[in-house]
């Protein structure tokens, strides 16, 4: 716990000015979506105590929206004009739904609440309706909207990191990307600073309730921290628009590769053709990164060819890397986004075997290796009988996983696979409990664990070619961006896109930092 | 002899679709006490409601100063007709200076003028302005929050007064302490009041009149005395409730410190 708290801290250090716009996005969404919660759900409870018949389907309304799961509310939105998209403001919306039943519920409930003898009261003083709602129901429903209100801004930091998802920012970013780098140290960069700010706000809420109870300047105080919360937010979203509207948008998927090759993309983009890019990395998954660039809440992002063709198009997986280049590039055209040329690497599967065994026994094919088994072998394991293969469950169990490499290879093992954890299998190679597995082509861990891919000389696996996708009216009004782009092609091996996703892995190195260096290394940008 | 201050013209009125009250024609002289009374749902409350336009008659006219409440300004009628109700109804958000300052306010007082009117009307029924002008209303006793009330109903000087049970949830000397206070109040004011109660004895000692209604009507409508010696048997029902504890009640007012048995 020790090590992992300094850790934490190691990593707030280095990442603080990102840290605090992280924070700062979560704030601002929070707080107005809250604000515009508030601004809908107080007048409808306030109609819907006025008038009973009412208030049942305004509640029930309220109530079915917000069982809607979080993650499926944000994809609902993404497809719908004006409201939907990616970005702050669908996620705005979508916290929007989630605070108003809150605050609805708990204006209903306070007035409600008045005792009816002092409203009578104030009517037959001579009190005009308007008069007794400011002067004697609101003051005295008060406390309960502040308590609807700490409920909604709670329920709100919490569904705010989801907002990370759909390119919103916030401290979901972390979340998101420790889920996906299985760091914990990331996750809890974002979530304890998130729980921090759950508990901060409801306690300055909960003293606004203390305020609010004081009895008679208690709406004055209200509306002063009312105006004050109003303002920050006013800043928070005057900082952002004064960073100006940027010419292309670039976004990517929430694992540390997607990261690094939205970055190269962002960076190649600014630095040739000297154009404003704005960063959404980070977005949940090949659909809503898709989804995004079909509605326009991005421009770019980097794809892989099979994963378009099987997850997008839903083609059965290929192995041919330029029939499946012109395929998807026929497919992608039909919507209005160009394929860009290959980057340069292919992230597939990739049988590894310890470097100095293939050094030793010459193996630099899969083939090699099954020749290795075959009897009567050509050369031979010191003990071959103890040679053991370990996969991940998925690659174990798919067709187009062991089984159908074993009978495209002849390969046999004299021991059954063994089942491991995907994230162990890589060090479990590097110290012999395992000799081959099955790993990530672009995986950081290849190079600095001395292992060592053998060749898929017979094309048996399927082929995920890195390859930039674009909005194509957005690469006609900008050229030179479309050109930026082109001038990587080829140029990102897997053995640099291994040494990138170390970096940031496994050196803890910032994205933006490792991919300047590549950069500048492979030479020709400005 | 006296102008009317309020009168009711041949009133119906229904809540809910019940009828009431029927055809109640009755009037309230200006300076005098009324005091409505009769059983539980007889309508006095009713009756009272529609003097300041809570409620319009469904017939009939309601006549405050000569003129019918629905040519009245509601928000105008009510400003000068004082209302206290049982426990009083104050505002629980605000202090005691602020509930009596309400209506004051409203009609633009200025600060000063509204400050020493609250303080004069605390010294006018009872309550210490320095200690109680600050507190808030869970803070006062039963017959304090009354006496409170009463004090805001008087705030802006109203000629009439509309009192719906105003000692109805009081003990027994503290209801007698408040119409010993009520009585002095009256004899330096002399509103124009309209007092519902259940108490046949109260009624007797506070009122004027005595209006008598039974399921809806007006059975009776004279000086305590004369109600007292009503030969209708609603009256005399209503009466014989009530006449034990009467004399005891009496005494109570006089020498609030004396030991009483419940009869």
């Amino acid at each position: 716990m020790g090590s992992t708290m300094n850790e934490l801290l190691a990593f707030i250090a280095s990442h603080r000015a990102e840290m605090a716009t992280r924070l700062s996005e979560h704030v601002v969404l929070v707080a107005a979506s809250t604000a515009i919660a508030a601004a809908i759900g107080i007048p409808m409870g306030v109609v819907a105590a006025r008038r009973p018949s009412w208030s049942r389907p305004i509640v029930g309304f309220a109530n079915l929206a917000q069982t809607i799961p979080s993650l499926a509310l944000f994809g609902f939105l993404i497809p719908l004009p004006l409201i939907g998209g990616i970005g702050t403001r669908t996620a705005l919306v979508a916290l929007t739904v989630y605070a108003v039943l809150p605050i609805l519920r708990s204006t209903i409930t306070g007035l409600q609440g008045v005792p009816p003898a002092v409203v009578e009261c104030a009517v037959a003083m001579g009190l005009t309706p308007r008069q007794v709602l400011q002067q004697v129901e609101w003051p005295l429903a008060l406390p309960s909207i502040v308590s609807g209100l700490r409920v909604a801004v709670v329920i709100g930091v919490g569904t705010a990191t989801i907002a990370s998802a759909i390119g919103a920012g916030g401290l979901g970013d972390y979340i998101f990307r420790g889920l996906a780098m299985v760091d914990p140290t990331v996750i809890l960069a974002g979530a304890l600073p998130a729980a921090m700010l759950a508990l901060a706000a409801d306690a300055a809420l909960a003293a606004a309730g203390q305020l609010a109870d004081r009895r008679r300047r208690a709406t004055r105080h209200v509306v002063v921290l009312a105006l004050v919360a109003a303002l920050a937010v006013a800043i928070g979203l005057s900082g952002r628009s004064a960073a100006g509207r940027a010419d292309l948008v670039i976004g990517s998927k929430n694992f540390t590769e997607q990261v690094v090759l939205g970055e190269l993309m962002a960076q190649v983009i600014e630095r040739q053709a000297g154009l404003k890019v704005e960063r959404r990395l980070n977005l949940g998954g090949t659909a809503i990164a898709h989804e995004a660039l079909l509605s326009g809440g991005i421009d770019v992002y980097v794809e892989y060819t099979g994963t378009s063709l099987t997850a997008i198009f839903n083609e059965p997986p290929a192995a041919d890397s330029e029939a499946v280049f012109q395929m998807v590039r026929d497919r992608y055209a039909a919507v209005g986004v160009t394929l860009m040329p290959r980057l340069g690497f292919n992230n597939t599967f990739a049988i590894l075997v310890r470097g100095e065994d293939a050094k030793r026994l010459g193996w630099k094919t899969v083939s090699d290796l099954a020749a290795a088994f075959r009897s009567p072998p050509t050369v031979r394991l010191k003990a071959d009988a103890t040679f053991k293969a370990g996969f991940g469950y998925e690659f174990l169990e798919r067709p187009d996983g062991f089984k159908g490499l074993s009978a495209a290879y002849g390969l046999q093992f004299a021991q059954a696979p063994r089942v491991m954890d995907l994230n162990l299998i890589y060090r479990a190679l590097a110290a012999g409990e395992i000799d081959v597995t099955a790993g990530d082509a672009t995986s950081g861990l290849i190079e600095t664990l001395g292992l060592t891919v053998l060749d898929d000389d017979r094309r048996y696996f399927p082929v995920y070619d890195a390859v930039p996708v674009a909005r194509a009216s957005v690469m006609r009004q900008y050229p030179a961006a479309a050109a930026a782009i082109r001038s990587l092609a080829g140029r990102v091996s897997a053995a640099d896109m291994r040494r990138m996703n170390f970096a940031v892995d496994g050196e803890k190195q910032d994205p933006a930092v490792v991919v300047r260096a590549f950069l500048d290394r492979i030479g020709g940008f400005k | 002899m006296t102008e009317t201050a309020v009168q009711f013209a041949d009133v119906s009125a229904s809540r809910g679709g019940r009828v009431v009250l029927r055809r109640v024609s009755l009037s309230v002289s200006a300076g005098q006490t009324v005091a409505l009374v009769g059983r539980s749902g007889s309508g006095k409350t009713t009756l009272l409601r529609l003097v300041n336009r809570l409620l319009d008659p469904d017939r009939g006219d309601v006549l405050v100063d000569g003129r019918s409440t629905r040519s009245w300004d509601p928000i105008e009628l009510r400003r000068r007709t004082g209302y206290v109700i049982q426990e009083a109804g104050l505002f629980p958000h605000v202090t005691v200076a602020d509930n009596i300052a309400t209506v004051p306010r409203l009609l633009g007082w200025s600060a000063e003028r509204v400050a020493a009117r609250v303080d004069e009307l605390l010294s006018l029924v009872g309550l210490e302005p320095e200690l109680y002008r600050g507190r808030w209303p869970d803070e006062l006793s039963g017959g304090q929050r009354q006496r409170a009330g009463l004090a805001r109903a008087l705030a802006a000087d109203p000629p009439l007064l509309l009192m719906d049970e105003p000692f109805g949830a009081l003990d027994p000397i503290t209801k007698g302490e408040l119409h010993a206070e009520f009585q002095r109040v009256q004899q330096t004011l002399h509103r124009s009041v309209i007092l519902v109660t259940h108490d046949m004895a109260e009624a007797c000692a506070l009122a004027d009149q005595i209006a008598v209604l039974h399921e809806g009507e007006l059975i009776a409508c004279d000086t305590p005395g004369n109600v007292r010696a009503s030969n209708d048997a609603r009256v005399r029902t209503l009466m014989a409730a009530v006449r034990l504890t009467t004399s005891a009640k009496a005494s109570a007012v006089k020498k609030p410190d004396t030991t009483w048995v419940q009869p």
